[in-house]
């Protein structure tokens, strides 16, 4: 297909992305426990770009071991960890792929804080829990406040030592930069709370701090919530933000310096929208195991995977919001208002894989260009798949999340079963592919994973 | 700290000083809390289901004829949930919507089987409510056989007399009723739930659970049980107990010890006979009671009748029988409600006095003894119907209780019954063959031979009820003297006299 928009390059003010096909961010847990990277993460990343996706976001990349979500993910909290992000780099370069590094911290929404952080609440902007795993936290004083905005700012000029294409701010999903923005959260009475502009200073400093630490010649991006939907899980939760501050949002970090705006939706992670599909229930009561010391609602949330009596209250309130939404494009119509409002480009995540679908929000103008995970880690090839003209791959992601439940506890992959015909083996053993090479097999590295 | 002290703290007092997380800490503050709430949530569940499914109330009455009528003496079903004994009757939601539920097998309701209804009372008398095993149920009171009613004319309002027989009582057809609806398909949760609303019943949730889950399940087996042990005494070939009586002990050889009918003689399983009175007991006390004088003790004799209202040891409420006691200790016999020709009545006395009074009266050298039935030669099937086999089976029930029989003996007859207020008590003989008393003074060739029972409109020319009008054939049942256990033979005595003393003398019975 001439002409596909799938495939027109992308060109932002200082990076120029061959495709509009991204790569969300989503790892697993393939790195040292103390953040140091591995040659595993390399494979899982050149996986993607040799599958033909312009650009990788990196998953959740902390700028401090403080903000990290669990242990094994590779972190960029100080200058050593610099040669690896430009091994990585490298590997992704080969394949004409950009890679774009997620700065990000936790805030409160640890899902398992890991030794180091054993004896540590969370840093959020309240003291209040998460509300989901009942994750602990305490107010981040003003001077925490400035050291992680430095954080940040370091970890992006450490993102252009080692080479890296850009970075993106996670600010949404209910991670730290969240818990600022959201009115849902931050009940802040200080500078950083309050009205919306006080709730958004946080993230501009960042933004003003990266520019300069890195400059305005280097690619900057953030990730944005469009909406909070709060209470999408719990009723009795506030709503968060709105669409209208989203967009505000959106606009004030266009105006600090961002140089692309990448929508989302949720206020916790995962939430009830996003990533939109499925909540496997039999996964939960596998997986879920492992975080449950690490909130104070651990126990009452495994109790209600656990019991198959139970899983009907928990479904209850996870579906309630879920079933006025399509999996596919989930966030799109959000995405759409924010794209009115700015000037810089935007991409637009959650449920995206039919090429028809992606075509649609690209030419009609909801997006410029979408972020993929979960489909790609079932079809690295899915890139190669819609530029063929077909629209979805044989076997498609069916969106159940299983991988997204596994990721606590085991390595990432599909764990779709129905995608290997019932054959858990064949399954099992396409996850185990990451591995393979090995730091000290001979075989080029990232070569067997497609 | 030396490293010996530290080993000797223990592995688990180091693990909790030395890591502590956050969490830890929030959930040690609030779990002792949360515990307690849900201990305290699940112990006020297991109270409140305790105090559900245990406790034993009823209403108290302080007035003892409201008492007499609608309190309990325990006959309701009772001991534990698990093991329920005693009762004879469904709890009280399906005992009150059977009529509703099974409207062709009793189209005129309970009070058309003779149960007597007063105005603001659901139940009728005899009919007592008491919460048990977490539902309401029913039992039968003394008062169920031992209230009549009467009126002098057929358009007079009836007047209820304590005490006196329930002549116009059907228990034998009451009792089948109930069996026979409790078994009916129709007899269903829904059915009654549905009945009992209708009828203005609030049910509550807890009761639907325990009516859909539990209970007519196990009313069904309990009934088919009861079926199956005293059905056969309450269906032919034995003949119909009809109103105003019944069979006491071959239910009671069923229920109490189990015995298989099928296997004795006809001649021991025809045994109804008439309800007595319950007044003035205590110059009875030392008499042979029962219609053959099989027992001596007014307080064994009343705790025998109770057990076939279906009171057991366990479920019996002392008190309330007490206070039955004591009432009717002392309790007098109505007086005549009509004109009575004094001097007639005088001029009876001498008679009675003469003819009646030695087996008859208070005193009376041979008043409360048995009377030969040689001697008698009234009907004999009530007497064989107490065996002597049957007597020493009951010497040996509840051999454990306070409540063990001690005064009961095998007799050869039927004891001579005090006359006082005879006239509220006919139909006469043990078996309420004769409807009237200037009828027992005929020869018992002269006497009716069918005649209608249980019609209390009241003749007071031949003291007893009428029994051959059509209102009295519409209203009653029939009796027919040719029956087995209905013979109205026997009792001779006052036949010779001329007619004019029998109306003297039966003129001067109106006042006793």
């Amino acid at each position: 297909m001439d002409n596909d928009v799938i495939f027109q390059p992308l060109q932002f003010r200082n990076l120029t992305v061959k495709n509009r096909l991204f790569r969300s961010n989503i790892s697993g847990r393939f790195d040292n426990y103390d953040g140091s990277g591995t040659q595993t993460r390399i494979n899982w990343e050149e996986s993607f770009a040799r599958g033909g996706v312009g650009a990788i976001i990196s998953s959740f990349v902390p700028v401090h071991l403080r903000g990290r979500i669990m242990p094994n993910y590779a972190m960029i909290d100080s200058d050593d960890k610099v040669p690896f992000w430009r091994a990585l780099g490298d590997a992704v370069h080969r394949h004409d792929c950009k890679y774009i590094l997620q700065l990000s911290h936790s805030g409160r929404q640890r899902d398992n804080p890991g030794v180091e952080n054993f004896r540590q609440k969370g840093l959020s902007s309240t003291s209040r829990m998460d509300t989901f795993h009942g994750l602990l936290c305490e107010a981040m004083t003003l001077q925490q406040i400035k050291e992680t905005i430095q954080y940040f700012a370091d970890g992006a000029r450490r993102a252009r030592e080692a080479g890296l294409d850009g970075v993106e701010l996670h600010a949404s999903h209910g991670y730290l930069i969240t818990q600022f923005l959201s009115s849902a959260i931050n009940d802040r009475t200080d500078q950083y709370g309050g009205n919306l502009q006080n709730r958004a200073a946080f993230l501009l400093e960042i933004i003003r701090a990266i520019r300069k630490e890195v400059g305005a010649d280097y690619h900057l991006q953030a990730k944005l919530n469009a909406v909070d939907f709060s209470n999408a899980l719990y009723p009795w939760e506030k709503k968060g933000n709105t669409l209208a501050e989203g967009i505000q949002v959106a606009k004030w970090a266009e105006e600090a310096g961002v140089d692309a705006i990448h929508v989302s939706i949720g206020s916790i992670f995962p939430h009830p929208l996003l990533p939109p599909g499925g909540f496997p229930p039999d996964e939960l009561n596998w997986w879920y195991g492992t975080m449950i010391s690490s909130g104070v609602l651990g126990y009452f949330n495994y109790t209600m995977f656990h019991f198959r009596l139970l899983r009907p209250i928990f479904t209850f309130f996870w579906a309630r919001t879920k079933k006025d939404h399509p999996i596919e494009a989930v966030s799109s119509q959000y995405c759409r208002e924010v794209k009115k409002n700015v000037s810089v480009p935007v991409i637009n995540t959650g449920g995206y894989q039919d090429g028809s679908v992606i075509r649609r929000v690209i030419s009609e103008g909801y997006t410029d260009a979408v972020s993929i995970a979960r489909p790609l880690v079932a079809n690295r090839d899915l890139p190669q798949i819609l530029q063929s003209g077909k629209d979805l791959p044989d076997k498609p992601c069916s969106f159940c999340n299983r991988c997204l439940v596994n990721a606590v506890a085991n390595p990432l992959g599909c764990y779709d079963v129905r995608r290997f015909d019932g054959d858990h083996d064949r399954m099992v053993a396409k996850i185990m592919e990451v591995f393979h090479p090995s730091q000290f097999s001979t075989a080029a590295p990232g070569s067997q994973l497609m | 700290m030396s490293d010996e002290m530290i080993i000797k703290t223990g592995e688990g007092k180091l693990v909790d000083e030395v890591y502590e997380s956050p969490v830890d800490r929030w959930q040690h503050r609030v779990r002792g809390l949360v515990m307690l709430i849900v201990l305290a949530v699940i112990a006020l569940i297991v109270i409140y289901l305790l105090w559900y499914f245990v406790s034993d109330h009823t209403r108290e009455y302080s007035d003892i004829q409201e008492h007499f009528k609608y309190g309990s003496i325990g006959s309701e079903p009772g001991g534990t949930v698990l093991t329920p004994v005693g009762g004879v009757l469904p709890p009280y939601l399906v005992f009150k919507t059977l009529p509703k539920v099974c409207p062709d097998k009793l189209p005129g309701g309970y009070a058309s089987l003779g149960l007597v209804f007063e105005p603001n009372h659901d139940m009728p008398i005899g009919v007592s409510r008491r919460w048990r095993l977490g539902v309401e149920q029913v039992g039968l009171n003394c008062a169920v056989c031992h209230t009549g009613t009467v009126r002098e004319t057929p358009n007079s309002q009836p007047m209820i007399v304590l005490g006196m027989p329930a002549h116009q009582l059907d228990l034998e057809r009451f009792f089948n009723f109930v069996i026979s609806c409790s078994l009916d398909d129709r007899l269903t949760a829904t059915n009654v739930i549905q009945k009992a609303e209708d009828m203005g019943e609030h049910v509550s949730l807890m009761q639907k659970l325990i009516l859909s889950t539990a209970l007519i399940q196990r009313l069904k087996l309990q009934t088919l049980e009861q079926q199956n042990r005293m059905g056969f005494a309450l269906n032919p070939p034995i003949p119909p107990w009809g109103r105003g009586r019944v069979d006491t002990f071959n239910p009671y050889k069923s229920l109490q010890f189990n015995w298989n009918l099928r296997a004795l003689p006809q001649s021991e399983l025809i045994g109804a006979s008439d309800f007595p009175s319950l007044w003035n007991q205590r110059p009875r006390e030392g008499m042979h009671l029962h219609w053959d004088g099989n027992n001596t003790s007014v307080d064994e004799r009343n705790l025998s009748a109770s057990l076939g209202a279906g009171v057991t040891p366990v479920t019996v409420d002392h008190a309330s029988l007490q206070r039955i006691h004591d009432w009717i200790w002392t309790l007098a016999p109505p007086r005549y409600p009509f004109a009575i020709d004094q001097s007639r009545s005088a001029r009876g006395k001498a008679i009675f006095d003469q003819q009646c009074a030695e087996c008859h009266s208070f005193g009376g050298g041979k008043t409360g003894t048995v009377e030969n039935l040689a001697s008698i030669n009234t009907d004999p099937y009530r007497l064989n119907s107490y065996t002597y086999i049957f007597c020493v089976n009951q010497a040996a029930l509840y051999p454990e209780s306070r409540y063990r029989f001690t005064h009961f003996s095998k007799t050869d007859g039927y004891a001579n019954q005090p006359l006082d207020g005879i006239w509220a008590r006919a139909p006469y003989l043990h078996n309420g063959s004769v409807p009237t008393l200037l009828d027992l003074l005929q020869d018992p060739a002269s006497r009716p031979k069918q005649f209608v029972r249980g019609y209390d409109v009241y003749n007071q020319e031949k003291v007893g009820f009428v029994y051959d009008t059509p209102e009295a054939r519409s209203a009653g049942s029939l009796y027919d003297t040719s029956i087995p256990g209905n013979g109205n033979q026997g009792h001779l005595w006052g036949t010779k006299l001329p007619p004019d003393q029998k109306r003297d003398l039966i003129e001067y019975m109106k006042t006793l």
